[in-house]
């Protein structure tokens, strides 16, 4: 039989029991809340983050450029300095590390962290390092510490590190726990393959509990060479030196970038820009003082990817490879090889009956000229006509940007997509700018916006058009190799490649021939490169001085080959300010060539002011 | 049988109150478990997506329970517990998991999942035991099969579940015209059985040690969990940005999940859930007056009896009130094989909810 009471009966004592229980639960929420609030603190485990040493960085013959090293620290456990004990210690401290000032003490006490580092125990004796560990809340920890063996060789490409904030600690998760991020440069682009994983440090109430060990970053092997960059670093510099003796120039020439590229692999092998600063300075803090007098000087911009200058002639490649592709050629010529006759200006007319005249650099003119010679001895005329054929063919019409169509290919406007943050796209005009600009800059434009001598200007790389160093190495390479692939600094990066081009074989051979005319005989840049002597047969570049609006000196380029018969490297300098290109850039690269090709070496002189 | 035609709600005459209550147990099982997730990733590893996975068959099994009558359950039961005998010997012959033989690694056919035979057990025991109360069995071989079950669980061994069996047995045996002197004699007998296991070295070192321990010094465990639940004051820390108040218990998500629900909750919240299952545990002794059917009376109350005792058992354990048993808290702790358990227990009251015609 079934006993209902009895089944009453159980569940009177079950509820009985559940009444317990609550009562339980009442007094350990309610009554004894406020007495266990502190054995809960105490039971929360609190982590303090150890950096995690940085990977190295190694150049492409494997030298160490930049290291990481760990050093014994001692640290404070601040959760057991209390009111009675924090006399001794602050006593203590005084005491060793004399080098600590009072206000350097007292900042360690009224740090929020759980731990605070006190100063490095390298130099302190062992039975010292002894005594002091006996003290309960001192630790020792072990402490990455970043050092750029070569301080300023490489202080824009493979960039610092600096405090990460908040932005930089949100983007990359161990950065807060590194209390180090890449500020810029590889550092900065490899900051997820370079930055290791911090070690912990974890706290049950005032007791470290355990101690998870840092994991150390993977190392970087760049595509730089430390003795091609400090050969490219000096040159750069005597060229400096000599475009100061040899212009009057109001402010002190000393901006400049150098790139070397290797043509078939797209490998950055040297990256230089002027000026620049010790990395080193970042490791410890810079000072306010030290870092407004850089900031000044514009010493944190790596120009060679951040510097915006008007290309000048070594533009006029561009041109170049539109006429053949086009056959596109001055009104007289059919082919590259007709010439025309260069009389030092263009004067041409216009629908409504005015004329205007352009006039060349050579104002008595460079007579007959090709294709070649134009290039060679940099003749304007020969690529005004060009443009102006350009412009009474396509003008007005869906076609006319045809110059900036090929300009883009070539990557002109465009970022490189070389492996660096920051990197600046430069800018190339047409009519669509030119009516963007009318509203937002409108200083710039006239009213009529965008017209014929627009087109001229850009041609020979004048006007709005502005381009980075290395996007003009880069331009040199695609045209060499075919393909417009991106340059890069890390060995195991993954090669981008932006785009092909179409040029047939014969074209970059005629264009390496033709650009080996500008170094010989008769070229704009023979004087700069003569004291090579038959060496100089081999050897190609195109020089380019570019105007600047207002009081500025001339931007100074020279873009070289090292090689015509096997080209190896494009070598892109430019000296902001430094005057003709076959003057001052030219030399400059003349020494990095020898230094490539492994001849003597001779300094940097100035060469022949043209253009 | 009345044939039911099936809703949506499942089949027809499913009563709405017990469906309600079934699925809110779940829901504040997610919530709970929410809180201790590190990300909403849905994955087979995340907690809470484990649970809902489980939840969710869970609530299928519920309806498909629902359909099976309770003279069918009855009927069936002989045959219930004989493959609950098989499953629990089959278990002792596979290789031990964390050192004991208490599930089927599911991992064979491809489901991360481990069954847990004595889960189901429950449900067959009460059956079976019901059937044999009310007096259709015979009775030596009836409770012979239903201590070999037991006696198979303790070998596991699981000392937790076997003492749960015990005390829901001995309750339901209470509901029958037994004396007490003779409740009082079984109980006695079992506790030299025990003995005598313990005698021979049949239980395993770290159940002895659980004992001792628990009479020696305070568990770390439990004392970790009456922190956490302390944690959760009156309000709970469920809308708080506290990270200081960050109590490690171990396994919590499962048996101690008790201890994360009021740190979560508080005290208000504890005292929804007692009231929502204590206004459960009256519905069901209502029906369990009402009904006419001997054999479903037992069954009605061996299910609540095993429902409550379970969750008295854990709420005890997570206070730290008795030594650590292993018991979840039915459709509160993550784990499938409980949920699901739970859920078939939760189809038999529908039914039987039904099967009396109440509908709300």
């Amino acid at each position: 039989m079934f006993r209902f009471h009895r089944v009453q009966f159980l569940f009177i004592i079950i509820l009985l029991i559940f009444s317990f229980i609550l009562f339980d639960i009442f007094s350990l929420q309610v009554t004894d809340y406020s007495s266990v609030e502190e054995q809960i603190q105490n039971q929360t485990f609190q982590e303090y983050y150890i950096p995690a040493p940085r990977g190295e960085i190694y150049d492409s013959k494997n030298t160490k450029l930049v290291s990481t090293s760990l050093e014994q620290y001692l640290f404070i456990n601040l959760k057991k300095i209390n009111e009675e004990n924090l006399g001794t210690y602050k006593q203590l401290i005084k005491f060793n590390f004399i080098e600590l000032s009072n206000e350097d003490i007292e900042n360690i006490f009224n740090s929020k962290e759980a731990l605070e580092p006190i100063y490095s125990l390298t130099n302190i004796n062992f039975s010292i390092q002894k005594q002091l560990l006996e003290y309960d809340a001192l630790e020792v920890f072990e402490i990455p510490s970043r050092e750029y063996l070569y301080s300023n060789v490489f202080s824009h490409s493979i960039g610092y590190v600096g405090i990460p904030n908040a932005e930089e600690e949100n983007e990359y998760q161990n950065a807060r726990g590194n209390k180090l991020v890449g500020k810029n440069g590889l550092e900065k682009f490899y900051e997820n393959t370079l930055a290791g994983v911090p070690g912990k440090v974890i706290f049950k109430g005032d007791q470290i509990i355990d101690y998870i060990d840092p994991i150390p970053g993977q190392d970087l092997t760049v595509t730089l060479d430390i003795e091609l960059q400090e050969i490219v670093i000096e040159s750069l510099i005597e060229g400096l030196d000599l475009a100061n003796k040899n212009f009057e120039s109001e402010s002190n020439i000393e901006r400049g970038a150098v790139v070397v590229l290797n043509i078939e692999t797209g490998e950055v092998e040297a990256m230089v820009s002027l000026p620049d600063f010790d990395p080193n300075q970042f490791v410890e803090g810079i000072s306010q003082f030290d870092y407004s007098r850089l900031d000044r000087k514009q010493a944190f911009n790596n120009f060679a990817i951040q510097g915006l200058y008007p290309p000048g002639s070594v533009f006029k490649v561009v041109a170049y490879w539109l006429a053949i592709s086009e056959n596109i050629f001055p009104v007289d010529a059919n082919s590259k090889d007709d010439s025309i006759d260069c009389t030092g200006n263009l004067s041409f007319g216009f629908n409504d009956g005015s004329k205007q005249v352009y006039r060349d650099w050579k104002l008595e003119g460079h007579g007959a000229v090709d294709l070649r010679e134009s290039l060679k001895q940099s003749c304007n005329v020969y690529f005004w006509d060009i443009a102006l054929k350009i412009w009474r063919q396509f003008g007005n019409t869906d076609g006319e940007s045809l110059l900036q169509e090929y300009s883009k290919e070539l990557g002109f406007s465009k970022l490189t997509n070389v492996d660096l943050p920051y990197e600046k796209i430069g800018i190339v005009p047409d009519r669509q700018l030119f009516e963007e600009w009318k509203i937002t800059r409108p200083e710039l434009v006239r009213e009529e916006g965008w017209l014929g001598g627009d087109l001229m200007n850009l041609i020979i790389g004048q006007g709005a058009i502005t381009t980075t160093p290395l996007q003009v190495a880069n331009a040199y390479r695609t045209l060499i190799v075919g393909q417009n692939s991106s340059p890069y600094l890390n060995l195991n990066a993954t090669r981008v490649v932006n785009n092909n081009i179409n040029i047939s074989n014969e074209f970059s051979e005629f264009l390496l021939n033709d650009l080996g005319s500008v170094t010989n005989t008769g070229g704009t840049a023979f004087k700069a490169f003569s004291i090579m002597g038959d060496e100089v047969n081999d050897i190609g570049g195109k020089t380019g001085t570019a105007q600047n609006a207002g009081d500025k000196n001339n931007t100074s380029w020279f873009v070289g080959i090292d090689s015509i018969s096997e080209p190896k490297y494009v070598i892109a300098t430019v000296v902001d300010e430094g005057g003709s290109g076959s003057a001052v850039a030219a030399p400059i690269s003349r020494r990095v060539i020898q230094f490539l090709k492994g001849l003597e070496l001779t300094p940097v002189e100035f060469g022949e002011i043209t253009e | 049988m009345i044939n039911r035609r099936i809703t949506l709600i499942g089949p027809e005459g499913t009563n709405l109150y017990i469906v309600f209550q079934f699925i809110l147990f779940n829901v504040i099982s997610w919530f709970t478990l929410y809180t201790s997730i590190e990300s909403l990733e849905f994955t087979l590893s995340n907690l809470l997506f484990r649970q809902i996975i489980f939840s969710t068959i869970g609530i299928g099994i519920f309806f498909l329970t629902t359909y099976i009558s309770i003279n069918q359950v009855a009927e069936l039961s002989f045959f219930f517990i004989l493959v609950s005998i098989i499953l629990l010997f089959g278990l002792l012959l596979t290789e031990p998991i964390v050192g004991v033989n208490r599930w089927y690694s599911l991992e064979a056919i491809g489901l991360p999942v481990y069954l847990q035979v004595s889960e189901f057990s429950k449900i067959f025991v009460i059956a079976y035991l019901a059937r044999i109360l009310s007096g259709y069995e015979n009775k030596t071989i009836g409770f012979s099969l239903i201590l070999i079950n037991i006696i198979l669980i303790f070998l596991q061994p699981d000392l937790g579940t076997s003492f749960l069996f015990v005390s829901v047995v001995l309750c339901m045996l209470f509901l029958t015209e037994i004396k007490f002197k003779q409740i009082f004699l079984i109980s006695l007998c079992l506790i030299i059985l025990f003995f005598i296991f313990l005698e021979f070295n049949l239980l395993g070192q770290y159940q002895i040690d659980r004992i001792t321990n628990f009479f020696t010094s305070e568990d770390f465990s439990q004392q970790q969990s009456r922190l956490s639940i302390s944690s959760g004051g009156l309000t709970g820390t469920f809308n708080q940005e506290i990270e200081d108040l960050n109590v490690f218990v171990p396994v919590q998500s499962t048996d101690f999940i008790f201890s994360l629900f009021a740190k979560n909750f508080g005290l208000v919240g504890t005292v929804v859930l007692f009231s929502l299952w204590l206004f459960f545990i009256f519905r069901v002794l209502l029906i369990i007056q009402q009904s006419d059917v001997i054999y479903e009376k037992f069954l009605l109350s061996g299910v609540i009896l095993m429902l409550s005792i379970q969750i008295l058992i854990n709420l005890t354990t997570v206070l730290g009130i008795i030594p650590l048993t292993g018991i979840p808290f039915p459709l509160l702790s993550l784990g499938g094989s409980s949920v699901i358990s739970s859920s078939i227990l939760f189809g038999l009251i529908n039914r039987s909810f039904i099967e009396n015609n109440i509908v709300i």
